[in-house]
């Protein structure tokens, strides 16, 4: 039973135009598909090929290629099989279309790609800040975002050459660090 | 090991003595105050980080914190101990100020886990604080990521004993440093950053305003000052 | 804020009234917080507010190698952190074609269910407290203890462990470990009857968590929702069993469900897993000892490891639902993308907002907990 729909499905999409479809094994497919062509996969997916749950969204960042990847990971508990449908969206504006519609779980997916990347989707029922209320530098998970550096500039460190211990080191007690293992 | 050359151990302060007082049992009065009050604590119910999963252990009937006089209390009002267990994120730090000032003196705090020491694992993360003494004074640390419930109650009972030998102080940092730890928090909230607790206040009640109470920081807290609004929560969900 | 700053706030003539639920509650699990309207004590509208526990450690992975972030991994769900670092290994395994060799599998699987027994015990000894039943919940965390202590003993750690790398396991079992790990269970199993009198079957609690934040079959998957929680509602969804990782495949064990889809039948459906997994506890026991050789397959050397390009994506059943990580390289030393895909997100957040709706206030933690819903799975 499970063999024969993964056939089918294997063949349906292998007839689609405009879209690459690769079996990497049993139970996982990738499909890489235009941006605009990607609801319309969804729904056939959903309507007709049973894949109901909406696994997860991830969003990966290309800033060589100017472009963001979406991925929607969406199983089906009938052929046992999880189809992971890739589309590129350029990085400006960053505007997509949302699948709430089809799948109501993409709302947190959409809300938290929209707060982490800036991707903002057209439709979501919801586009407030939910993790990052407190933030208002640029999305943090942008490659250009350096995380070390927003830090140093930041947050102060805990200072592991106090006052008192340069007191003791000039009686000529304390504990030297060789230069090369100290790290700030 | 041969770059060790001496290490000097750092004897703690000696209690401070405390003040002439006329009565012959004061200081007895004291020493029994001091002695209840470290032998009955409550301590706020408030996970604020992953090093919570070891509270329930710690609390509960294998490690029983309860026989130390420990107990979970609901609500910082009625608390004494505040355990900061784990990062801190930006975000619950604020939390932690306005918790922290809710409580009434004299109050404790103690950070668990080492991401409260130094920012432990996530001293990369953009949206953890890093050094939890820089924004309330803290009287004991206990390390590990996580540290073991014979660990949480072993500070615990330093605390205790901290407690009953008059060293456990640390929230009067708080009033006559004001300045000091408003300001850090100030750089990480914004200048805008009110609390509503009037901390300036207290100090005057408690008699322990320093030169170091207040200063620049101070005066921007009470430039900024706006009255209360009321509560501006949207529960709606905006559509755009 | 000085005293003589305080002025009366005009709220307008209204019934209805917003209050701020946690993070400071001890009904709400972990450090999360939900804002609610009220018209007397029943919810009108809920909305979940997190963020409290976020760390960014999606972008903290990208920072880090391959092999560090195995130290990483575990602290996303801090009740159960194996499946975490399992579906972590699995997905550098997918990249790299590495085979795990069968002993660590068996060990991975064996760990796995052990998680699981300690996140029910502590979950339900948590709904137990919050509905105001605490000797459920010191019976619960005091058997829980239990299982961390032959945590302690295989990995040195009480709650993380960081035993799973990718590859395999680091360390093999100690002498005798099968032995006290079968002890542990006969006590473990001995105890059920006992919380079935305490807790499961008790009438407060039964009276107090039937019909709480009821979900149809059909909620429940447009929801997304994974899990015991799905099982609640009468379907026997399970990701060890459609998608077998490990050795599930040829493990012998069912997978239960319940009609009623509200608190108790979540609940109920938690206990019946805890059998399951001593259950498979007891296979694993039985096959261990057959199976010899080495318990990880050479990989390079981590501090210099460049996984190939590529993409995986792996699932795994953790005790709170489908655990999932995207993981992209582009053969660097570092993964370029991590993405965890926790189940909590999904119950913590949409679920939750949408079962509080109608029920009363003091009913909100026992749904947040009949759920299970951890939130530094949804923060991360």
């Amino acid at each position: 039973m499970d063999k024969n729909l993964n056939v089918w499905l294997d063949n349906l999409l292998q007839e689609i135009e405009g879209i690459k479809f690769r079996r990497k094994s049993t139970r996982r497919v990738r499909i890489d598909v235009a941006m605009d062509a990607l609801p319309t996969l969804l729904e056939l997916l959903q309507g007709r090929a049973s894949y109901v749950h909406l696994s997860a969204i991830t969003c990966v960042d290309w800033p060589d290629d100017g472009e963001f990847e979406l991925v929607y990971h969406v199983w089906s508990y009938e052929t046992q099989s999880l189809v992971s449908a890739h589309t590129r969206i350029p990085r400006d504006p960053g505007v997509y279309l949302s699948i709430y519609d089809l799948y109501e779980p993409a709302a947190f997916f959409e809300r938290d790609i929209h707060e982490m990347f800036g991707v903002f989707f057209e439709g979501s029922p919801d586009m407030e800040k939910f993790i990052l209320t407190e933030w208002d530098g640029p999305p943090p998970m942008r490659k250009e975002f350096d995380s070390e550096a927003f830090v140093n500039q930041q947050f102060e460190w805990q200072p592991y050459h106090p006052d008192w211990l340069k007191e003791l080191e000039e009686e000529g007690g304390g504990v030297t660090t060789r230069p090369e293992d100290i790290r700030w | 090991m041969k770059d060790i050359k001496k290490i000097e151990i750092i004897q703690r302060p000696p209690p401070p003595e405390p003040a002439r007082r006329t009565n012959p049992l004061a200081r007895v009065f004291d020493e029994l105050v001091r002695f209840c009050q470290s032998r009955s604590m409550f301590m706020l119910h408030y996970c604020t980080g992953c090093g919570a999963i070891e509270l329930p252990p710690a609390m509960t009937s294998r490690f029983d914190m309860e026989r130390l006089g420990i107990q979970p209390m609901v609500t910082p009002r009625q608390a004494d101990i505040l355990l900061v267990t784990g990062y801190v994120s930006v975000k619950t730090l604020k939390r932690i100020i306005l918790t922290y000032e809710q409580m009434p003196s004299p109050k404790y705090v103690i950070g668990i886990c080492s991401c409260t020491v130094n920012g432990g694992m996530y001293w990369q993360s953009y949206a953890t604080a890093k050094v939890l003494k820089d924004y309330i004074p803290v009287d004991v640390y206990i390390a590990g990521c996580m540290p073991r419930p014979e660990a949480v109650i072993s500070g615990l009972r330093a605390l205790m004993e901290d407690i009953r030998t008059g060293r456990g102080d640390a929230w009067k940092k708080y009033y006559q440093n004001y300045d000091f730890y408003l300001g850090n928090q100030q750089r990480l909230f914004g200048e805008k950053w009110q609390t509503p607790t009037d901390v300036i206040a207290e100090a005057h009640h408690y008699g322990m305003m320093t030169d170091q109470t207040l200063g620049e920081h101070t005066d921007l807290l009470e430039q900024n000052e706006v009255p209360l609004d009321a509560l501006r929560t949207r529960l709606k969900a905006r559509t755009e | 804020m000085r005293p003589e700053n305080y002025q009366a706030v005009n709220h307008p003539p209204s019934n209805e009234y917003e209050l701020n639920f946690g993070p400071n509650h001890p009904g709400i699990e972990g450090n999360y917080a939900f804002k609610v309207k009220l018209n007397g004590d029943r919810v009108l509208e809920a909305r979940a507010d997190g963020g409290y526990l976020h760390r960014g450690f999606e972008k903290l992975m990208e920072g880090r190698l391959w092999i560090q972030n195995i130290a990483l991994v575990p602290r996303i769900c801090v009740p159960d952190p194996v499946p975490m670092e399992v579906c972590y290994a699995l997905a550098i395994e997918e990249l790299c074609g590495l085979e795990v060799p069968e002993r660590a599998q068996w060990i991975r699987v064996m760990q796995l269910e052990m998680s699981r027994v300690a996140a029910h015990l502590f979950a339900f000894g948590g709904h137990a407290a919050t509905t105001g039943m605490y000797t459920p919940m010191f019976w619960g965390i005091a058997d829980r203890d239990l299982i961390l202590d032959r945590f302690e003993e295989l990995t040195g750690g009480r709650v993380y462990h960081i035993y799973n790398i990718p590859g395999g396991v680091r360390r093999d079992l100690p002498e005798g470990y099968l032995g006290r790990l079968s002890g542990l269970l006969d006590y473990l199993e001995s105890r059920l009857p006992d919380y079935d009198n305490l807790f499961f079957t008790n009438q407060v609690f039964v009276r107090r968590a039937r019909d709480v934040g009821t979900m149809t079959q059909a909620q429940a998957l447009k929801w997304g929702v994974t899990g015991p929680n799905l099982r609640a509602t009468g379907l026997a969804l399970d990701v060890r069993r459609d998608d077998p990782y490990l050795v599930y495949g040829r493990l012998e064990f069912d997978v239960p469900t319940e009609a009623g889809g509200d608190a108790l039948a979540r609940n109920l459906v938690r206990r019946s897993e805890l059998q399951q997994s001593i259950h498979i506890l007891r296979q694993v026991i039985d096959r261990l000892p057959e199976i010899d050789g080495p318990i990880r397959c050479p990989i390079p050397n981590p501090l210099a490891w460049n996984v190939p390009a590529g993409e995986a994506y792996t699932r795994v059943e953790s005790s709170k639902g489908e655990l999932a990580y995207y993981v992209v390289s582009t053969g660097g030393g570092k993964p370029y993308r991590v993405h965890v895909r926790g189940p909590s997100s999904m119950h913590a957040v949409q679920v939750l907002e949408r079962l509080a709706v109608g029920s009363r206030l003091e009913d909100i933690a026992q749904i947040m907990f009949s759920l299970d819903a951890c939130p530094p799975e949804v923060d991360r």
